[in-house]
């Protein structure tokens, strides 16, 4: 019997979860085979109230603990059946118990309700994982200009004719390379080039489109050694060289080979998203029978695959320092990160990951502090370092130092009698260690470094530039119209593109769907590349909508592009009506097999992220379509609306129903009970309307050989019932829906703040809806005003403006 | 200041030692800490590697047997002599792919052919790494492998002045076919690989304090509620104070070594770097932190240009020069007494240095083991290679020089397993260990 577990399919953050089964069943559930006869508000005020209190605050005397946790509300019922009321021998039947605690769960028990109810104010915050990664990069690298490489399309290539084992004897090739998977066989790579030995050196940059481990892997039965985020030395060159010059350690390092058998080595990097490193292989042949190489990664969440070219410049790029410690998950039992539980586990990590930054920066002090390498007077390095630990704090903690502070995080690690090196360590690490590092709001008042703080958290995840720093030292970060100017300028800037990035991975829920596998009898070629190629292709989407001029919010639901490369093409490229003629993304690679182009199709068929294989596919079943989760996504995420965690646990079994029967009469089967319809009533239409794609998310106009019925009303949180037959009208719906818009820009805001909108005043949700519509549904500027709202905020103060 | 820029080992530890999961941050991976002592002694060996042939005539005693007399090469050992074993006649007779240097490197702890690859040496065919593993990685092995005999790190590579690039001129430790062990030639990080648990441990421990205070400053200027998550960071500092503080009344049985500091790894600084590291694994087997180790000067073809010396020539050109250009040989018997002064200066250090079981000294339970990749550096020969023992524990005799017959060096291998009480019938190329081990008791 194969049955359909949904918990392998569903992406984190659907509390839908509980509806769909949990397959251990010890959470069991509560029969409601006869009903309540009274209201869960009715029981809660007639039976509970006088121990808890009206609104679960506990009363002095009899039971004076707030009634606050997490548990769910199946175990809630259980607990109350079983043991309420205390005072009284006779328990509360089970119908009453479960009414009872879905009525406290929502009103003041579970997390949410209490977020909902405590009126919202800036919670204290940390940095998390990601702010606090970023941050260290930036401190380290000393904000050089992480520019994105300018041109993309591949590696630059330099062929070498070699003699006596690859000592150059002449360049006979200069050209760019847009992936590097070659097998030359007993061949030479070019006619000026004989067969028996040659070199070839490629460099250039790798594009990190996320944050991550990435694995990078090099294939060949000759010499190989591969540097990926290093900056060469001297002695690093694609030549022989026999002398003891100073090298870098290579990622990977496959010189010597053996036997001229094919040999595999693999490192792994842990790498910050939407940055440019520095990647270079240098490859020989010398008298092997043949010659190959191919080099490929395994990106966060993906499969190994050749490195694409859209990620690959010929362009150089500076190393950027990053921390490889492993942090524990950040709570998101909200719907974002936030930096607020203070564990022992999170303090550990804090103090690990300073240990490592105190590392890197005692290795690069040198060249950090600018040190000439024949300075060796102690007193003159001393001083020397200490003014660089110096700027280092200032940097960190946002602001200057007085010279108390000074003292106290510099000048007192550096005594006599104690290693340089040691004291360079316990500085970085007083200041990695130090809260006004960790919490960004430590000093509890609004000025001009305050709100230069807050525009890179915000707009960056990371630390003031220098910019911005220098305009926070003269108070130029000060009224709204100069707060706007910083913002715009910081938008343009590649962390920013990084930053938005990550949201709509957030939004899209294209974070979580790591295991998107579908059955190979049903969907052949439907591979795990494939998945890589579609979450490929709709970053691009993103992109060409968001980075575009006009990056309107809308052209995201709207548009009828998908942007494809040759094997989705295949794949999905049926319906298409060609290629449009903005150009490919890939740059100078049109002809090749993995350049991504966008493609127009029927605009009744496809609507922007809608109607995205990646997300229909990702919502979906292992050999069916999903219109509950497909529902519950364009509920929660497009619409903005709220739905309340499921009240029963119902698993999905596809054979417990006619076969005969289409996904859509299933669903309806199953959620029938008006207690389902509660939610369900709006999860079903929206799911309905894209039953036109199955779980690959292909076009079809047929489910178990019946035609499929897109068509069903739905009602809007305003009570309008609107038709919507098919995506087409889903997507306009969603574009003018105004709950619709101002859930994006509550979305938006919560992830890139990590806080709740009405903490920086009430209404601060419609006055950034409504700039957001009169821009044009501009995306950017979106982020841009948020900023702003955010930095122009006293904390002590939130009313005043 | 450690010079460097480079890349950075220590992060590479940091998960070689699984330290980032470790549930006390940094207390675990020292099991040297508080052992207790044991009745028999522990058997320890270093092998010495020195590059380009020795000066045959300045180095082998003329006879055998207890009486020999020590020539000019041998002279700085002279101190050792009732605790040395000499063995002339052992020959690497493994043929094969590469040419002369590169088989005597990377086949001399291996005793097996290397594989066919792509590096090419100045003659005869190009080859790849060896394939097999070396002798001291099949120690460490079968050590490891046993409870009474494990140590934190079963093997240590140290070099000194060995060139940072991977070929089988620059490796002679093999963990397995085709894996070559990469040597630490940087004393700095060999410190921070056996010690950067504690100096970690140190560092916080002294900043700790302040960041405790510094909570307690910046919570003044905040309200209740921050003020409160604050207060519990700060609980979660103290416990961690408490904590390092506990592990610091764990005391390393032997303290670790005071290196001097801004020593860069250059040629010119071969002569200090020799001494921290043999500091730094004396220590290591004070500590008993590691049973087997090797070190390695330099490489094979290695240029050492010992100006410490007078000698403005590189190693490897002078070992080429005719035996009738007298200046070249004079200069190639100071460099090989030079590397002598530096194995009696670790064999000072381990006579000086109590046995951690309580029985004499390290060098009585210590064997260095000093070979070569030639026999003669202007021939190339593979025979009379030079294997000097200096030290005890294995029950070799000592006060001895012994005149064996062309033999194969796999067999000295069998001989020193079986010291170990590891019973190895073959080693390398088995067809080479026909004979069994050298009888050298």
């Amino acid at each position: 019997m194969r049955r359909f577990h949904w918990i392998s399919l569903i992406v984190a953050g659907l509390t839908l979860a509980a509806c769909a089964g949990r397959r251990g069943g010890n959470e069991g559930s509560v029969a409601h085979s006869t009903p309540s006869t009274r209201s869960g508000n009715t029981i809660y005020r007639e039976d509970c109230a006088r121990c808890h209190g009206p609104q679960g605050e506990g009363v002095a005397g009899q039971y004076d603990e707030t009634l606050y946790g997490e548990q769910s509300m199946t175990s809630l019922a259980r607990y109350i059946h079983r043991t309420m009321p205390d005072d009284r021998k006779e328990k509360t039947s089970e119908a009453d118990a479960r009414a009872v605690a879905e009525f406290i769960h929502g009103a003041f028990y579970s997390p949410q309700a209490r977020a909902r109810n405590t009126p919202a104010r800036i919670e204290f915050s940390r940095l998390t994982q990601r702010r606090y990664r970023e941050s260290v990069a930036d401190l380290l690298s000393g904000f050089a200009e992480t520019r994105q490489t300018e041109r993309s399309g591949g590696l630059q290539a330099e062929y070498f004719q070699s003699k006596g084992m690859n000592k150059k004897d002449k360049s006979a090739l200069q050209r760019i390379d847009p992936i590097v998977r070659f097998d030359f066989g007993t061949n030479s790579p070019t006619p000026d080039i004989t067969a028996d030995q040659f070199s070839i050196a490629w460099s250039g940059s790798v594009l990190a489109p996320e944050s991550g481990e990435y694995q990078f892997r090099v294939t060949t039965p000759n010499g190989a050694r591969l540097y990926v985020n290093t900056d060469l030395a001297a002695g690093d060159s694609n030549r022989r060289d026999d002398s003891d010059a100073k090298r870098e350690e290579a990622l990977v390092d496959l010189w010597v080979s053996s036997g001229g058998v094919e040999r595999q080595g693999s490192g792994t990097l842990y790498l910050l998203g939407g940055r440019s490193y520095p990647l270079r292989l240098d490859y020989f042949k010398f008298k092997e029978k043949t010659a190959a190489v191919r080099l490929e990664w395994k990106p966060p969440h993906g499969p190994w695959t050749g490195i694409p070219s859209s990620v690959l410049s010929p362009d150089g790029s500076s190393a950027t320092p990053i921390i490889g410690t492993a942090f524990p998950a950040e709570d998101s039992s909200l719907g974002y990160e936030r930096g607020h539980s203070i564990s022992k586990e999170w303090w550990r990590t804090i103090t690990r990951a300073g240990t490592e930054t105190s590392e890197l920066v005692a290795e690069r002090i040198r060249r950090l502090a600018g040190l000439p390498a024949d300075l060796t007077n102690r007193t003159e390095l001393s001083r020397r370092m200490q003014d660089f630990c110096s700027q280092l704090a200032e940097r960190a903690f946002r602001r200057p130092l007085d010279t108390e502070l000074r003292h106290r995080t510099v000048d007192l690690w550096f005594q006599p009698g104690v290693a340089l090196e040691d004291s360079v360590k316990r500085s970085v690490l007083a200041v990695m260690t130090s809260p006004r590092f960790l919490y960004p709001e430590s000093e509890g008042r609004q000025d001009s470094h305050t709100a230069a703080a807050r525009l890179a958290l915000v707009l960056w995840d990371s630390l003031p530039d220098e910019t911005l720093r220098k305009a926070a030292n003269r108070g130029e970060v000060s009224t709204p119209d100069q707060i706007r100017a910083q913002a715009r300028r910081m938008i343009q800037n590649p962390r920013a593109k990084a930053k938005l990035r990550g949201f709509f991975d957030h939004w899209l829920d294209a974070e979580a769907a790591d295991d998107i596998a579908k059955d190979p009898k049903s969907y052949p070629g439907f591979d795990a590349e494939m998945v890589q190629d579609l979450r490929t292709s709709l970053n691009h989407f993103v992109d060409s909508v968001v980075w575009s001029d006009a990056s309107d919010y809308r052209q995201l639901l709207l548009s009828d592009e998908l942007y494809l490369n040759a094997p989705l093409h295949r794949y999905y490229g049926v319906e298409s009506l060609g290629n449009t003629n903005r150009g490919s993304s890939g740059g100078a690679t049109n002809a090749l097999d993995d350049a991504f182009v966008p493609v127009r199709f029927n605009p009744e068929q496809r609507a922007g992220v809608l109607t995205h294989p990646f997300l229909l596919s990702a919502h979906s079943y292992y050999r069916s379509s999903s219109p509950i989760h497909r529902g519950v996504f364009l509920t929660r995420k497009v619409l903005g609306r709220f739905l309340k965690p499921p009240p029963m646990a119902i698993e999905f079994m596809d054979d417990r129903f006619d076969p005969s029967l289409t996904m859509r009469e299933k669903v309806t089967q199953l959620t029938e009970k008006p207690q389902c319809m509660a939610c369900h009533a709006t999860i079903n239409p929206l799911g309905f309307s894209l039953e036109q794609f199955d779980a690959a998310g292909r076009f079809r106009l047929e489910d178990t050989r019946k035609p499929v019925n897109a068509t069903s009303e739905y009602q809007t949180a305003d009570g309008k019932t609107l038709t919507l037959r098919g995506p087409r009208d889903l997507a306009r719906h969603a574009a003018e829906s105004p709950d619709a818009r101002r859930g994006f820009v509550r979305q938006l805001f919560q992830h890139t703040v990590q806080q709740a909108p009405d903490a920086y005043g009430a209404g601060s949700l419609q006055k950034l809806d409504l700039a957001f519509e009169h821009s044009g549904c501009n995306v950017r500027q979106l982020l841009v005003e948020i900023a702003v709202h955010t930095a122009t905020l006293d904390p002590k103060n939130p009313s005043r403006k | 200041m450690k010079p460097t820029l480079t890349s950075s080992p220590r992060r590479r530890f940091l998960r070689d030692l699984g330290l980032s999961a470790a549930v006390l941050p940094f207390l675990g991976g020292l099991p040297s800490l508080q052992a207790a002592p044991r009745k028999r002694s522990a058997q320890r060996i270093v092998f010495v590697f020195t590059p380009n042939g020795t000066v045959p005539n300045e180095f082998w005693p003329e006879t055998a047997g207890t009486e020999f007399q020590l020539k000019s090469i041998l002279e700085p050992l002279a101190a050792y002599r009732n605790q040395m074993l000499i063995l002339k006649g052992l020959c690497n007779r493994v043929r094969g792919d590469g040419d002369g240097h590169m088989r005597g490197m990377s086949c001399l702890l291996t005793g097996i052919e290397l594989l066919p690859g792509n590096i090419q040496g100045g003659s005869d065919t190009p080859a790849g790494w060896a394939s097999g593993p070396s002798i001291d990685q099949e120690l460490k092995t079968f050590l490891q492998g046993r409870p009474e005999t494990r140590t934190r790190f079963g093997s240590l590579e140290l070099g000194v002045g060995v060139p940072h690039r991977a070929d089988p001129w620059t490796r002679w430790t093999y963990a397995a076919s085709n894996q070559p062990v990469a040597p630490l030639s940087d004393p700095y990080e060999v410190f921070e690989k056996i010690f950067g648990q504690v100096k970690d441990r140190e560092n916080l421990g002294s900043v700790l304090d302040q960041v405790r205070s510094d909570l307690q400053r910046v919570s003044q200027k905040l309200g209740r509620e921050e003020r409160a998550i604050l207060e519990r960071n700060a609980t979660l500092v103290r416990e961690m104070e408490r904590e390092i503080s506990e592990a610091g009344r764990q005391k390393l049985r032997v303290a670790a070594p005071v290196l001097e500091p801004g020593i860069g790894n250059e040629n010119d600084t071969i002569p200090q770097v020799s001494r921290m590291q043999a500091d730094l694994l004396v220590n290591a087997f004070a500590n008993d932190m590691t049973r087997v180790a090797s070190l390695q000067y330099t490489n094979s073809v290695g240029q050492a240009r010992m100006r410490w010396l007078g000698i403005d020539d590189g190693h490897h050109a002078l070992s080429h020069d005719p035996d009738l250009n007298t200046g070249s040989q004079e200069k190639l018997v100071k460099i090989n007494r030079w590397f002598a002064g530096e194995i009696a200066a670790l064999a000072q250090k381990l006579a000086a240095t109590p046995d951690p079981d309580g029985n004499g000294s390290l060098l009585d339970h210590t064997t260095i083991l000093w070979t070569n990749e030639l026999g003669k550096g202007n021939s190339h020969s593979h025979d009379n290679i030079p294997f000097v023992m200096v030290g005890g524990g294995l029950g070799f005799g000592t006060g001895l020089c012994l005149h064996l017959d062309k033999t194969p060096h796999n067999r000295l291998w069998l001989s020193i397993a079986q010291g170990f009480g590891h019973d190895l019938k073959t080693f390398g190329n088995p067809t080479l260990c026909s004979a069994g081990p050298l009888p050298l008791g």
